[in-house]
């Protein structure tokens, strides 16, 4: 098994932001904030600043009930319950990136309410096709830069293209390591694998990497040796930070082999090509990225993209795993649910809210729907 | 009004040669109108749903499809209505032949479009208008002015006919002198006693949303506005006895309109504008049609930041001599919601008005305690003696 590079790793999750906190003791840089993961990160990286995801937490609700209603979801309340008490006082700033109508009219209450020095909204489009929507997606990208280089201090192209460099080398890492669970998920249990790529957002890179080389290096030399009986399952929806959730699942005889969680696999999938100039780069890692329910790509089916993904990854069952009150996933959710009954793969849905989530009630579901699989 | 919307849905229902297309309602209707193409608008109807209260049966039907409770209602109800034919209009609503979505009312739009695209089976053309935090940059009017002449290739291809430059004048014209006149409209309610409430205005934004563009709504709202102003100049108002003058937000609570009306005048107050009639008054600009389209489109009211909202519902305050805000908190409309909150405090640092929240849903009467709002109205309206 992996040694130190991953204790160390998996010692964070108890206090996700204590890393960040202590680069910024440390070395007296900005930190960053932002809540979606098509956020350009490369750029904020290269103006030297650290730019930390913010995902919510499971707590109940004080502050931010005075703000956002109790039909919003709870990545925002809880998001801007965190702004509101303090727990996110060493943001310098926060980057909001337009994707849904909540994270939208989020942006504008944290502005007025959050207090920190420094706001940006990247304003993507919504259509990810045509040669218009490019242009847009570019010109905003090239806007994004000016304002982050006010902000932040100078950005240069060299230095996003080294960023860049980082960035990429830090997605292959990623995803060599879900490649591995996918021939055998025995090599590493699936939280830890997921807690790997959630802590990327919340590291500065280049010593995430540095960690990574070393898990990998690891888990090759252990991989591909234990037969794995477990049933494997395959998980939809957007931030899945629900850990004793997934640790349970691995108790009731299943894994999960593969995701399309934004903190799983949609937030390294794709690289940034580096024979391009590098806004350019980004903007094109973000349009060939795998598609988000709040983006519009009719030549891409989401529903059959990811019951292929599932059925290439070996998954006998799919788990939706969804925010209560997220529209763009909820939408989503039944054609793409069809999608994955048509591929012969039964599937489960679970609606949560972070800081409501009942783990025995949602394991005589999980149990139901291994048990199913088994038989 | 009653006739000039039963006309048209009978064209829309009976029509041979002309192509039907839906389409949301902040969309871009004057290129259809121009390509003689008949606009449904999906929302409309989920309006009259709303308001016959069939409104949650057919959302049911969504339901049990796999739709969640918690997405807008007007999507579940016309996902309901377009898979059964069930509705509000006889038969269901008319086929389409292709979609036209505008996502500067909510991204709501986009994923229920998408569905009805996956239905129907048809095309969808996504006019996407990006969201202003502050200002509007250069790249994103071209942006919107770019799709502008994406979509009329598109509707080309669509109806097989050839896009007019003289007819889109001529339609882009009357759409102005429609908005012109409903603007008119809605100015009377400036008046003490105000001729109307927001409420009729609910009912006679009908035309200005849905056929814009056209003689006919231009017509009717002359008539309209003389109305209106008749009763002006002879001192006639809505409300017998108009104590409060206040300005609603947020789209109407259909299914209780009628109880919302009588409860408000009971208590001598009218509900003088809102912030929903208000939002089909864009400016085109004649000589620039499309670089002042685009630019409209992008800047409604639910496409712009908070701060930028407050500015306008202030004005509105302001304008309309109001003594308070009613909002309505609208469970399927998160665009128009999340921010209430922030806004009514704001409001009233602002203008010293006092603001009441009502937590409803638009259509889904499951989601509404009357004895609650009941309550809470009357106390507010006590609370401004």
């Amino acid at each position: 098994m992996a040694g130190n590079a991953l204790d160390r790793l998996m010692e964070m999750r108890a206090d996700p932001y204590a890393w960040a906190r202590s680069w910024k003791e440390r070395t007296g840089g900005k930190v960053m904030g932002f809540f979606c993961c098509l956020a350009p990160e490369e750029m904020i990286h290269a103006a030297g600043a650290l730019p930390v995801r913010i995902t919510g937490e499971n707590r109940d609700i004080s502050e931010a009930a005075a703000h956002l209603q109790s039909y919003c979801c709870s990545l925002a309340r809880s998001g801007l319950d965190m702004a509101l008490d303090g727990t996110l006082s060493f943001l310098d700033g926060t980057v909001f990136l337009h994707t849904c109508d909540t994270m939208q009219r989020l942006s504008d209450i944290w502005r007025l309410n959050a207090g920190f020095a420094v706001h940006a909204d990247f304003i993507l489009p919504v259509r990810f096709e045509s040669d218009s929507a490019w242009k847009y997606m570019t010109a905003e990208l090239e806007s994004f830069k000016e304002k982050m280089a006010e902000s932040l201090g100078p950005i240069d192209d060299a230095a996003i293209g080294e960023s860049i460099k980082i960035y990429n080398r830090n997605r292959a890492l990623l995803a060599e390591i879900y490649d591995m669970r996918r021939k055998d998920p025995s090599v590493l249990p699936y939280d830890q694998a997921l807690w790997i790529s959630t802590s990327s957002a919340l590291m500065e890179k280049k010593e995430h990497n540095a960690l990574l080389e070393e898990i990998v290096a690891d888990l090759k030399a252990h991989a591909g040796s234990a037969a794995d009986a477990r049933v494997p399952l395959f998980g939809v929806g957007s931030v899945m930070d629900q850990w004793d959730f997934l640790k349970m699942v691995e108790e009731s005889g299943a894994t999960f082999v593969d995701d399309d969680f934004c903190n799983g696999y949609r937030y390294f999938d794709a690289v940034a090509p580096e024979d391009r100039p590098p806004v350019e780069a980004i903007a094109r890692r973000l349009w060939d990225r795998s598609s988000c329910p709040c983006k519009h790509t009719p030549s891409r089916n989401r529903g059959t993209c990811l019951a292929d993904r599932a059925r290439e990854a070996g998954a006998k069952g799919a788990v939706f795993f969804q925010f209560k009150f997220c529209e763009p996933h909820a939408f989503d959710y039944p054609h793409v649910k069809k999608a994955f009954d048509e591929a012969g793969i039964p599937s489960l849905n679970l609606e949560i809210e972070q800081g409501a989530v009942s783990i025995e009630q949602l394991r005589t579901r999980v149990d139901a729907l291994v048990e199913t699989i088994k038989a | 009004m009653k006739q000039l919307i039963t006309n048209y849905y009978i064209e829309a229902k009976t029509t041979e040669e002309k192509p039907i297309c839906w389409i949301t309602s902040g969309g871009p209707v004057e290129f259809l109108i121009a390509m003689g193409v008949i606009p449904v608008y999906p929302e409309n109807h989920g309006a009259m749903c709303g308001a016959s209260k069939i409104a949650v049966g057919l959302a049911e039907i969504a339901e049990g499809m796999g739709f969640s409770q918690d997405i807008c209602s007007y999507a579940r109800l016309d996902i309901g209505a377009a898979t059964t034919g069930g509705g509000a209009i006889p038969g269901g609503l008319p086929k389409p032949d292709f979609l036209l979505c505008c996502n500067n009312i909510c991204g709501t739009v986009v994923k229920w479009y998408e569905e009805l695209s996956r239905i129907w089976d048809v095309p969808m053309f996504l006019f996407d208008t990006p969201f202003i935090h502050g200002s509007k940059p250069e790249h994103a009017t071209e942006y919107v002015k770019q799709q502008c002449l994406e979509l009329i290739e598109f509707l080309e291809e669509q109806t097989g006919k050839k896009w007019s430059e003289e007819r889109f004048e001529e339609v882009a014209l009357l759409s102005v002198e429609g908005v012109d006149l409903w603007k008119e409209v809605l100015t009377t309610a400036e008046s003490r006693p105000s001729p109307f409430t927001c409420f009729d205005a609910f009912i006679h934004m009908a035309p200005i949303v849905t056929l814009r563009g056209t003689q006919e709504v231009v017509d009717y709202y002359k008539l309209l506005r003389d109305e209106m102003q008749d009763r002006v100049a002879n001192g006639i108002g809505a409300v017998p006895d108009e104590k409060y003058r206040l300005i609603w937000d947020n789209i109407p609570i259909w299914y209780e309109m009628r109880n919302l009306g009588n409860l408000f005048a009971g208590n001598g107050a009218c509900l003088v504008a809102d912030t929903y009639t208000t939002a089909w008054a864009v400016d085109i600009r004649i000589e620039d049609p499309l670089t002042s389209m685009a630019d409209a489109y992008t800047k409604v009211y639910l496409n712009i930041s908070i701060d930028l909202m407050l500015e306008q519902l202030s004005a509105l305050m302001e304008r309309f001599s109001a003594d308070g805000l009613v909002m309505h908190s609208n469970r399927s409309c998160k665009p128009y919601s999340l921010g209430q909150y922030d806004l009514a405090r704001a409001v009233t640092e602002r203008t010293g008005k006092p603001a009441l929240i009502i937590e409803a849903d638009m259509t889904d009467s499951r989601a509404y305690s009357e004895a609650q709002t009941r309550e809470r109205v009357e106390a507010f309206i006590e609370s401004l003696r």
